[in-house]
């Protein structure tokens, strides 16, 4: 996003893509899989390295589900940790000088969080039946409404917290460049906060996920 | 006459935006931090988890606050009534 508010589209198949979200997924995707694999690869009992990082990352966020979701939770672990790595490379690939974050762009945001809210709602019939769906009309029957606008504020929300974080920090880099080209405190200043905000908002979009996956899948102790 | 008259409309708008979007991060955070330092006084040892929900108030607090420097950042930018 060289020009604020100006973005370069495809045309395929008849549908419109943005070109520089696309290709940014991609290399997210990819700096993903390099970690991964980069952390498996020489396998040993007692960790060091990269694969000591990504095993304290990994037992942090599953010790988070199996508190949020109960001990029944255990299957969406590699889910959780899945989606903080990708976001967390995705909101700090913005801050490498010629890139942009693939999150600057509200349908990959939205996407994320669609997909969230469809598979909390799936699991929720899934696991619990009917009485998932009873749930909203307590403890009154007026209360569904209530219930439906939240569960309609939930993914616009939860897109439009990390969209609007990670875009406001990209255009306002290129303000302050714009702007103090010779003084570069405040650059660098920005860009310790970015990488602060870059990694609390992949935190809170992944706990908040969580928070809603528990009303889908805990066991509520009556 | 009526370009530059919806140009100093949309400075203004802008303006009173960020400026009360300024004002309810602060006093939001400024609540939640204060109730965090007073539960660490009570109590040291609750610091982590303590910590944890302060990032994650924060984080949904500023919610709003950004939403409201996005529009801003649309008006000045990205306006739709300024040909």
């Amino acid at each position: 996003m060289h020009e604020i508010g100006v973005r370069e589209t495809v045309q395929f198949a008849g549908l419109t893509f943005n070109w520089e979200t696309l290709v940014m997924t991609w290399i997210s995707m990819a700096i993903v899989l390099f970690i991964a694999i980069l952390a498996t690869r020489n396998l040993k009992m007692v960790p060091t390295g990269a694969q000591n990082i990504v095993e304290g990352l990994i037992v942090w966020l599953r010790e988070q589900t199996l508190t949020s979701l109960g001990p029944k939770g255990e299957f969406l672990c590699p889910l959780i940790v899945t989606l903080f790595l990708f976001l967390i490379v995705a909101n700090w690939l913005g801050l490498v000088p010629t890139m942009a974050s693939p999150t600057n762009d509200l349908n990959t945001t939205l996407g994320l969080a669609l997909f969230i809210i469809v598979m909390v709602h799936t699991l929720g019939v899934y696991m619990k039946g009917m009485h998932y769906i009873k749930h909203f009309f307590q403890p009154f029957p007026i209360f569904v409404i209530i219930n439906v606008i939240e569960e309609i504020a939930k993914p616009i929300t939860l897109a439009f917290r990390l969209f609007g974080n990670i875009l406001a920090g990209e255009i306002l880099i290129i303000i302050l460049l714009m702007l103090a080209k010779w003084a570069i405190l405040p650059s660098v200043a920005w860009l310790a906060f970015s990488l602060f905000i870059g990694g609390v908002q992949a935190f809170i979009f992944t706990s908040l996920s969580l928070a809603y996956l528990a009303n889908a899948v805990k066991d509520s102790e009556e | 006459m009526e370009h530059s008259v919806m140009v100093a409309a949309a400075m203004i708008g802008v303006g009173i935006i960020m400026g009360l979007a300024a004002v309810g991060a602060a006093l939001g955070d400024a609540l939640v931090t204060s109730k965090f330092i007073e539960g660490l006084t009570r109590q040291p040892e609750a610091k982590n988890a303590l910590f944890t929900n302060t990032l994650i108030s924060v984080g949904l607090i500023e919610a709003m606050c950004i939403i409201a420097t996005v529009i801003a950042l649309i008006i000045l930018y990205a306006n739709p009534l300024i040909k």
